[in-house]
């Protein structure tokens, strides 16, 4: 095959596979005012995506927090603005490190833990015995799981951060000798609300986009225990991708 | 051969002329199925003959490239997904491996479809779950859940979920499948059971001849995408035909080959 005919192959492949995760995400989205009727089934799942990922959030947290409080005050150290160390992290962390950092361990613990459960139930005829019963396994499976990784993402965000800017106080404050005071006073007044939205906005963006993927491939994945583990690595693989672009086309329009 | 269902009406599943292939591979070619209401059908077959996929194109899960298949009256490959589950709701199916829900307990397996479809109160409910469990004789394992059980009890509470929503059908694939003889008497004693008592229509997808033969009403043997042969067991065991004959006696070799086709055996054997 030339060259060309490759590459319309590849982009005739990536295009069916975005325009079905997109009819997917629709069908999803349908479904989730519908899945509100099982509120026990989503509190299930947000304790699924979020609580029970939280050691792995806070304890990233906590070291990125740390190594940034050493590069930074490394760098700063340079120009003698070490007081302005808070400031340099918990930019870096709330707009930036947080959400992509967050999203990026959400992709390897929560997403592939959707995405083979779903792929499981898939390979034991779980999600048929669903349909034969005339129970939409997108409503009571698939739904329920993105909405609670949806809304998982943001809070993991938030503890991502507040461990790390506490780490890089670690660092800053009890080990370099930076004032509390200048420290936090500096950090609270540089801190803008724009930039806490754009925080936000990325979390919430990123827990779709992770959260998507995860059941699109665990739903997909060929009934076999070779198809579900194909499942949950594309699920790694195509939520870090997607998470660092996204990420990149976020920025630009933020600044 | 006996056909008590022709001119009798019609059937309460009818399956006719069905043509269904997988890429170019042909599962069936002009396929005729009658299920008469009230009676144990038992379809019958070689492995890889197409039974299950019968199934799944009765349940709407899967769509002929031609023929009809009504069920209730309904033409089921032209039915929208809203009126395919309303059909669903009146047809129960039992799965080979029983598709039990891992993440629940037996109980509320039993109890997922009255949940989902009816608002019932829970006391009612749970007299409900309860009395079906007991029909299968798990009441005492309501709260275990579906790894606690072996293969022979996941397909009763399976069973149990299947009548739990009262239905006028009930599908059965491949109901003896991996169990022992007992489990696979209580099984055959819980479909005739369940036939008598609830006047519940009955299809059988399985290749096991005597227990087919001590319960089915009327059977149809599959082989090749179409209908070999039909008739009440007894028939079917007086059937001269190649094909009956081999599957009822289970003969390794005949019109069902022993080997996959293959090319010259010395030749492959002798080739460089």
């Amino acid at each position: 095959m030339s060259a060309h005919g490759t590459r319309g192959a590849v982009l005739r492949t990536g295009l069916t596979k975005l325009g079905a995760e997109t009819r997917f995400l629709l069908r999803v989205c349908g479904q989730a005012v519908p899945a509100l009727d099982h509120p026990r089934l989503l509190i299930e799942q947000i304790y699924n995506a979020g609580a029970r990922s939280l050691v792995i959030i806070m304890l990233c947290g906590l070291f990125v927090g740390m190594v940034l409080g050493l590069q930074g005050y490394d760098l700063l150290a340079r120009f003698g603005s070490e007081s302005a160390l808070g400031v340099a992290a918990a930019l870096g962390l709330i707009r930036e490190l947080g959400p992509v950092l967050t999203a990026l361990l959400f992709a390897g613990r929560a997403g592939t833990a959707l995405a083979s459960e779903i792929g499981l139930m898939g390979a034991t005829d779980q999600l048929t015995a669903m349909e034969m019963m005339a129970v939409d396994p997108v409503r009571y499976v698939v739904a329920p799981r993105f909405l609670g990784g949806v809304i998982a993402m943001p809070l993991l965000t938030a503890i991502f951060n507040s461990v790390g800017i506490y780490g890089t106080q670690l660092i800053g404050v009890v080990m370099m000798r930076i004032p509390a005071g200048t420290f936090w006073s500096q950090t609270v007044n540089a801190v803008e609300m724009r930039d806490i939205r754009e925080g936000v906005i990325k979390s919430v963006v990123f827990g779709v986009a992770c959260s998507l993927i995860a059941v699109y491939e665990g739903y997909h994945a060929e009934p076999t225990a070779e198809g579900v583990g194909l499942a949950t690595t594309r699920t790694v693989v195509t939520s870090a991708v997607l998470v660092l672009m996204l990420d990149y086309i976020l920025t630009a329009m933020f600044l | 051969m006996s056909d008590r269902a022709e001119g009798a009406g019609e059937p309460l599943i009818h399956v006719q002329d069905v043509h269904y292939a997988v890429g170019a591979h042909s599962v069936f070619s002009g396929l005729n199925v009658r299920v008469e209401a009230g009676k144990i059908t038992a379809i019958m077959g070689p492995s890889g003959t197409g039974k299950t996929t019968l199934l799944r194109l009765i349940m709407g899960q899967i769509q002929p490239q031609r023929g009809s298949i009504r069920v209730f009256g309904q033409e089921v490959p032209t039915l929208r997904r809203r009126e395919l589950f309303g059909l669903r709701q009146r047809v129960g199916l039992l799965f080979q491996n029983g598709a039990l829900l891992t993440g629940m307990s037996v109980f509320e397996n039993v109890a997922f479809p009255v949940r989902e479809h009816a608002r019932l109160p829970e006391p009612v409910l749970r007299k409900l779950v309860l009395m079906k469990l007991q029909a299968v004789g798990l009441r005492g394992a309501a709260d275990l859940s579906p790894s606690e059980l072996s293969g022979g009890m996941a397909r009763r509470v399976a069973l149990a979920r299947a009548i739990v929503m009262d239905p006028e059908v009930l599908l059965y694939d491949e109901p003896f499948v991996g169990l022992d003889p007992i489990s696979k008497g209580v099984i055959l004693r819980l479909i005739q059971s369940l036939n008598r008592t609830l006047h519940i229509t009955s299809v059988l997808v399985s290749h096991d001849v005597q227990e087919i033969s001590a319960i089915a009403d009327q059977t149809y043997l599959l082989s090749g995408g179409s209908v070999v042969a039909q008739g009440n067991p007894s028939e079917l065991r007086n059937d001269t035909s190649e094909v009956v004959h081999q599957f009822m006696t289970g003969a390794p070799d005949g019109p069902v080959p022993f080997h996959y086709p293959a090319a010259d055996y010395y030749a492959q054997l002798l080739e460089q």
